[in-house]
């Protein structure tokens, strides 16, 4: 609940004008309904009252019908403000909440980056954000509503008709609401949280199954597979099953409310009314009233129904959010001098791992030099490149970039100071020109393609169309040698004083490869550079080669 | 697509009608005891009776709605569960190369999200819609048993609801066909970031691609907000109607019960109670025909579902030989191919080369790219079926009734490596097959594999990406060989075994895949490595001998 409030306060916060006048027209609605209801009743039985005493014509129809007529056109006059103020605003605010989600995902540590499904985070995202919108519209607007109705209710009916009444009809639907929505919040939170694990355990399972379906063909796993999706999906049935069940329940408890309160208003009414101690009319006003309070109970049974699901999206939600309004840090400006790297004595093992990667490691490498890290995979190079872009933090030792401690640095200075380019890239964006501004926003069309040649794209971007030709989702598309140019146009584009490159040449055959390499110089001709190498045309490049074992 | 629940459904609408049928005679004893206020002892009962018939009554209707509601839920659930297991078998037996089969996230997203759509329509939708092919002419022909002017008045005003409802249906329908496209547009550009999170990262580009994504989210905020617009607007207008026509009708019962009206009813002028009854039935006409427009969107959706899932099964089906159920291996052989052609999803055939493998026996398949070097693999794993020709091991023919048995005894390294969610253990473990003695550290050795699981950070225990992501690649291709090792396979298949791997890498794996020939299986790799290639036994080099 405390995680609903949060959510409801950011809700608010964005919108506080909107989401007041949607409420305070959400009020005039409910007392419209309740005052059409009840003056209606009231002048038809009023009117046969006057009928049946043959006074007919003394009786003054215009005031009431005048009334009904101005109910009823500003009951739906408000509702249609009320619904498009709150949903307007509700809205806005979720957009906010979802630019700061994904804000606040880019702001994860790279070791939990690396690790987060997409589908999952999409769901965040989405699934979660969505399920967010009844927090004000159908749980809190409704209840400040009916809490302020009831409030009204009880005030007009003890002046017009008789307090016993007003009682009555006003502690019985608190009552019944507020036992609806204590056993409601009882019992359907622990299914519906059932149901949205089952649902993702059912998609995850799903999507291996189809992505690996061959993998497990060959291994006899497919039907296995098969059971386990099922079995996800048949739990996610059942407990959705449960959730229908608690919220027809619920729907039962609420209805039966309405029906007692209007039931036993009528018997109330008739027999003050039979005792002569109100008139007819006011008696009818007073059933009237009750029928027309069942209208507040329509949103928080819908509130209800979703409050499972809500409460999940909020925790979700918010462990993900960003604590402070994300301050947005001047990007220092970019400097093109070179910068030297130094390691001392480094340490590092993955978390809980037996064996270190890297052991008393130490390294150093000049402004502006070219050097290769050489070694059997599991050596450690991708390592000791992560280690220097403060991707992952040594055990032990020291990284030292161009005289200051990396872990004192602060991250837009450190993320300006060096680009880091690691073995697996993904492209992003709808044409090459797209592709590139992901590293630089202020790029021109001349450096891109100064920096296309020097990578030896020129014919490919050229047969493609042109910078601004489409490019399919991720670069799907263009051949694994084409993609890694282009990651590597990008990486360049940043202009670094220190570039990290993890096999950069990946894929290329030999004399592309010496192209790009010695495009890369051209583009870079200060930069320090530190690759992780296998390939003979990366260590022909290479000023120093470091070997690892 | 509702066929089999038919009955199911027509017995909650049922209920459903019912439910608000007994409405009528709650409004009637509402109206009698109202009448007796004002005349005691015109009619007989106590004001306790009418209340308890009431409440009762209204009890009665809760309960029925609730289990109407309930039979309509167990309708959904039927089809629901129905449908996905259809379009869970269909495409999970769909070859995985063939152009119809949709990404694996789109079908998860139709499986899991988009077909629960159909429930709201079955359970929100249908029930409306038989409550308004019954209530209104009910309620109609009882106004008119008892006033022909308020028949007249509801006459007039309930035929302009549906009218005015199908001229918001098209204007909405455009709106939320705008909008489901600006929905999927915006999933496709945050599953793009959110797949590139790390590279956005690197690139200090995050202020950039929130923009962007604000952009985005603030488009679909605007469609969102057209289509309920036009949802708000439709409803208001229809709540206009009814409030006009109630109001029409209590001014009309108002005058008359003062008696200044005299005309409408037949013959003796309306009673109070007749009065009262008349108005409170008035809101009933019309509340079918307004929730039946409240759950219009449902009905679109489901439609949306419908038809994509519609145009999915008209896609030809394709599948792999056998059941996919695990069966113990054949025995073992000789492996013979002969005449063996395989037609590619263009049409081409590509032609085999007749060859045998014994146990034991090693063998590099090459060519250029697109010679069929990957979809001679496919077929010896039984994947897709041949265009012509016969795969044979020792005695046995693959056939769609030997493929479970065939594939029981095969070992397979997939040129892309793909990690299952859940433990490295787990997966590794995907290959044991009842009766294999081989230990999992066994295999691990054999691949050169040990010491990547060391530096894991959870050793066995350790969750990787799907792609792989906490290994390298090289790393990943040994723990898959590990695995294909575990299996302890009569053949081994490998696409692409050493690609993209430093030699020193590319020489463990090669000796691994020489080390599990030795043990007696027969292995074959498709290769572009000219080192790998040389080190087996024997080469078949594809030239890609296609014809028609």
């Amino acid at each position: 609940m405390k995680n609903v409030l949060y959510i409801l306060r950011l809700i608010w916060r964005a919108q506080p004008k909107a989401l007041m006048r949607g409420t305070t027209l959400a009020v005039l609605v409910l007392a419209a309904g309740v005052g059409l209801l009840g003056l209606s009743g009231w002048f038809i039985t009023a009117a046969g009252a006057a009928g049946l005493a043959g006074v007919g014509i003394a009786f003054n129809v215009f005031q009431p019908s005048a009334g009904v007529r101005l109910l009823a056109l500003g009951r739906t006059a408000a509702r249609y403000g009320e619904r498009l103020l709150t949903h307007d605003a509700t809205l806005k605010s979720l957009t906010d909440i979802r630019v700061n989600l994904l804000r606040g995902v880019l702001g994860l540590p790279f070791t939990r980056l690396g690790k987060l499904r997409g589908a999952e985070t999409l769901n965040r995202l989405i699934a979660d954000v969505d399920a967010l919108d009844g927090i004000a519209l159908r749980l809190f607007i409704p209840a400040v509503s009916a809490v302020l109705i009831y409030a009204g209710a009880f005030a007009l009916l003890s002046w017009l008709s008789a307090p016993v009444l007003a009682a009555w009809v006003v502690l019985s639907f608190t009552l019944g609401v507020a036992a609806a929505l204590w056993w409601t919040s009882r019992r359907a939170l622990a299914p519906s949280r059932r149901a949205e694990k089952a649902l993702q355990a059912f998609r995850i399972r799903l999507i291996d199954m189809l992505r690996a379906r061959d993998d497990l063909l060959v291994y006899g796993h497919l039907t296995d597979q098969g059971a386990s999706v099922a079995e996800a999906e048949a739990r996610l049935r059942a407990n959705l099953d449960d959730t229908d069940h608690v919220e027809r329940r619920a729907g039962v408890a609420l209805s039966a409310t309405a029906t007692i309160s209007a039931g036993g208003a009528l018997w109330l009414g008739g027999s003050l009314a039979h005792q002569g101690a109100i008139a007819p009319a006011a008696a009818a006003l007073g059933f009237f009233a009750a029928m027309g309070m069942s209208e507040t109970v329509v949103p928080v049974r819908r509130g209800l129904a979703e409050l499972g699901r809500i409460l999940d999206a909020a925790r979700n939600v918010r462990r993900l959010l960003p604590e402070d309004k994300a301050p947005h840090p001047k990007r220092p400006a970019r400097r093109d001098e070179a910068v030297a790297l130094r390691m001392e004595n480094i340490c590092f093992r993955h978390a809980g791992a037996l064996r270190p990667v890297l052991e008393g490691f130490a390294l150093s490498v000049e402004p502006g030099e070219t050097v290769a890290l050489t070694g059997p995979s599991g050596s450690g190079k991708s390592t000791v490149l992560a280690l220097a872009a403060r991707l992952i933090r040594p055990e032990s030792g020291r990284v030292v970039l161009s005289g200051t401690d990396l872990a004192t640095l602060p991250a837009a200075q450190l993320r300006a100071a060096l680009t880091y380019l690691p073995q697996r890239s993904t492209l992003l964006g709808n044409s090459f020109f797209d592709v590139l501004t992901l590293a630089d926003p202020a790029l021109t069309e001349e450096r891109a393609s100064d920096v296309l040649e020097a990578m030896a794209l020129a014919s490919v971007v050229a047969a493609r169309g042109g910078l601004h030709a489409p490019l399919r989702e991720n670069g799907a598309g263009l051949s694994g040698g084409e993609q890694r140019r282009l990651v590597l146009a990008r990486a360049v584009l940043r202009r670094p004083g220190l570039l990290l490159l993890d096999e950069p040449t990946e894929g290329l055959d030999r004399a592309t490869a010496d192209t790009v390499l010695a495009g890369l110089r051209r583009i870079l001709p200060e930069a320090t550079i530190l690759t992780a190498s296998h390939r003979r045309a990366e260590r022909d490049w290479a000023e120093r080669i470091i070997q690892m074992h | 697509m509702t066929q089999p629940v038919r009955r199911l459904l027509r017995r909650s609408g049922d209920l459903g009608v019912v439910s608000s049928l007994l409405w009528l005679v709650q409004a009637g004893a509402v109206s009698v005891s109202i009448a007796q206020m004002l005349e005691p002892g015109a009619y007989t009962g106590s004001p306790a009776l009418y209340a308890v018939m009431f409440i009762v009554l209204g009890l009665a209707r809760a309960a029925l709605d609730s289990h109407a509601g309930a039979l309509a839920f167990r309708a959904a659930d039927t089809v629901l569960a129905r449908e996905r297991a259809a379009l869970i078998a269909r495409e999970t037996r769909r070859r995985a190369n063939d152009p119809a089969r949709p990404p694996a996230a789109r079908t998860a997203t139709l499986a899991a999200e988009k077909l629960a759509a159909l429930t709201p329509y079955l359970t929100r939708y249908a029930p409306a819609r038989r409550r308004s092919t019954v209530l209104p002419f009910v309620i109609l022909g009882i106004s008119a048993y008892f006033s022909w002017a308020v028949a007249l008045v509801l006459l007039i005003a309930g035929p302009l609801v549906p009218v005015f409802m199908a001229l918001v249906g098209i204007a909405a329908k455009e709106a939320s066909e705008r909008q489901m496209r600006e929905v999927s547009d915006m999933n496709v550009l945050l599953l793009e970031r959110l797949s590139a999170l790390v590279d956005i990262r690197l690139l200090d580009a995050a202020e950039h691609t929130t923009a962007q994504f604000r952009t985005a989210a603030d488009r679909l905020r605007s469609r969102t907000m057209e289509v309920l617009r036009i949802a708000f607007l439709s409803s208001t207008v229809l709540e206009l109607f009814a409030a006009l026509g109630v109001a029409m009708v209590a001014v009309y019962v108002g005058f008359s019960l003062l008696g200044e009206l005299s005309f409408g009813a037949w013959g003796t002028p309306l009673t109070v109670a007749e009065g009262i009854f008349l108005l409170l039935l008035a809101p009933d006409y019309f509340q079918p025909l307004r929730d039946l427009a409240a759950a219009w969107h449902d009905k679109a959706d489901a439609n949306a579902v419908a038809r994509e899932l519609a145009e999915l099964e008209a896609q030809p089906e394709t599948s792999f030989l056998g059941t996919g159920m695990p069966a113990p291996a054949l025995p073992s052989g000789v492996l013979s191919v002969r005449e063996l052609a395989h037609r590619l999803p263009g049409g081409t055939v590509i032609h085999y080369p007749d060859f045998d493998l014994a146990p034991g026996e090693t063998l590099a398949i090459t060519g250029a790219s697109g010679a069929g070097k990957s979809s001679l693999l496919r077929l010896l794993a039984g994947l897709e079926a041949p265009e012509a020709g016969e795969i044979r091991l020792g005695g046995s023919v693959l056939t769609p009734e030997t493929a479970d048995a065939w594939r029981g005894g095969l070992g397979w390294m997939p040129q892309a490596p793909r990690f299952l969610s859940g433990s490295l253990r787990r997966n590794l473990t995907l290959a044991a097959r009842p009766g294999t003695d081989h230990t999992l550290d066994r295999a691990l050795t054999l691949a050169a594999a040990d010491g990547v699981v060391a530096t894991l950070p959870r050793g066995l225990n350790t969750q990787l990406g799907e792609n792989g992501m906490g290994v390298s690649g090289g790393e990943a291709r040994r723990l898959i060989l590990a695995r294909a090792a575990h299996a302890h396979p009569q053949i081994l298949l490998a696409d692409e075994p050493t690609a993209d791997l430093d030699e020193e890498t590319a020489a463990q794996v090669t000796s691994g895949l020489l080390q599990m020939a030795t043990q007696g299986t027969a292995v074959i790799v498709v290769t572009h490595d000219p080192a790998l290639a040389a080190r087996m036994k024997r080469q078949i080099a594809l030239h890609g001998e296609a014809g028609a």
